[in-house]
């Protein structure tokens, strides 16, 4: 049962441990910390919403906690937030999956873990700031911050400058 | 827009295979730790307990003991000072008969009291320190130490007045002069007397 359960989900939390963790060696570290948690807490899975979110939500943590044990996260002076818009990042878009994971692998790790929770895991910034430790604030800086780079590491690769 | 966000999101790649053999060795620890814990909790719940119970009924022996004494001590008393009493009697009679019959049989002593009878102003022993009944010293006269002795296991030792006392007893009652403190010695006199004929 254990192996199929992760025969069933170990390549697509494994996508989520490279997001969040570019090492490999600390990947392969969090898929197996994540799995076993998963093991273990099993029977806490009440049936609401998707047996997937349940696990990605799991393995979302230990991936923060485990470079949280490596990187300290500051909180950070407010900077006005969403500066960047989206849309400056659209150049992703007709990328290949592996390249927007290496671009968005350029990120520091804190700026890293903000983006992720927030633009691609649909986290809220409270959220953030309880799985983080830090203010709501700090979160949205760190979002606009993380974008900002994007968007010069974007404009460097491909020379798109323009934007709206 | 949500190209991008789709792509990053779905994003799934195989994991190293020996991810797989690191869990699976994990669990298989986890297991044994689990179990060896569980043993380790039992043995340290019944250590734990045995050890409160040993040290419940140290502390419960102590305090009961410590409760205890006063009622022990009060209920004691009796038998024990009892037993105590008939130790110091048992020993107050037995020094009592040791120093009366060591006074009695000495010869020394006889000729100090004899000596002293026939010539007062000879300057003997006047008194003897005997144990009483509670065993305290006691001074008495060589010549009471020779007319009393005191009885066998009795308490406190009644002194049984010898032969001569009794002697003196019957030389009272047969006489017909009644007997005074001036005529006690004159009377006893005569019937010494009397008696030292008779046996001539």
């Amino acid at each position: 049962m254990q192996k199929l359960l992760y025969d069933r989900f170990s390549s697509k939390m494994y996508g989520v441990c490279l997001r969040y963790i570019e090492n490999p060696e600390d990947a392969n570290d969090v898929m197996q910390e994540g799995f076993i948690k998963v093991y273990k807490n099993l029977s806490k899975f009440r049936g609401e919403g998707s047996f997937e979110g349940w696990i990605r939500r799991i393995f979302i943590h230990t991936s923060i906690e485990h470079y949280r044990k490596k990187v300290k996260l500051f909180n950070v002076t407010e900077v006005a937030e969403n500066t960047i818009e989206d849309d400056n990042l659209s150049a992703l878009d007709s990328l290949a999956v592996k390249d927007i994971l290496s671009i968005v692998n350029e990120l520091t790790p804190g700026y890293k873990a903000v983006f992720n929770m927030h633009v691609i895991e649909g986290y809220s910034h409270k959220e953030i700031s309880q799985v983080l430790g830090i203010t709501e604030g700090t979160s949205k800086s760190q979002l606009a911050r993380a974008k900002g780079v994007l968007k010069k590491i974007i404009e460097k690769r491909f020379g798109q400058t323009e934007s709206k | 827009m949500q190209g991008f966000k789709n792509k990053l999101y779905q994003y799934e790649t195989p994991p190293p295979e020996e991810i797989w053999d690191h869990i699976a060795d994990e669990l298989t620890n986890e297991k044994v730790i689990a179990m060896h814990g569980h043993r380790k909790n039992k043995f340290l719940f019944y250590g734990v307990t045995a050890a409160a119970s040993i040290v419940i009924i140290f502390f419960g022996s102590v305090f009961f003991k410590k409760n205890s004494s006063p009622i022990t001590t009060a209920k004691r008393p009796a038998a024990k000072e009892n037993q105590l009493l008939a130790e110091k009697i048992k020993d107050s009679i037995t020094l009592n008969q040791k120093i009366l019959k060591s006074i009695i049989n000495n010869p020394q002593e006889k000729r100090e009291i004899v000596s002293k009878e026939s010539n007062p102003n000879i300057n003997t022993k006047k008194y003897l320190t005997v144990a009483g009944p509670e065993g305290q010293p006691i001074k008495i006269s060589p010549k009471v130490a020779t007319l009393i002795i005191s009885a066998d296991n009795e308490y406190p030792p009644k002194p049984v007045w010898s032969k001569e006392i009794r002697k003196w007893q019957k030389i009272m009652l047969s006489s017909t002069t009644p007997p005074t403190s001036a005529n006690f010695v004159d009377m006893v006199q005569l019937a010494a007397n009397k008696e030292i004929m008779d046996n001539d």
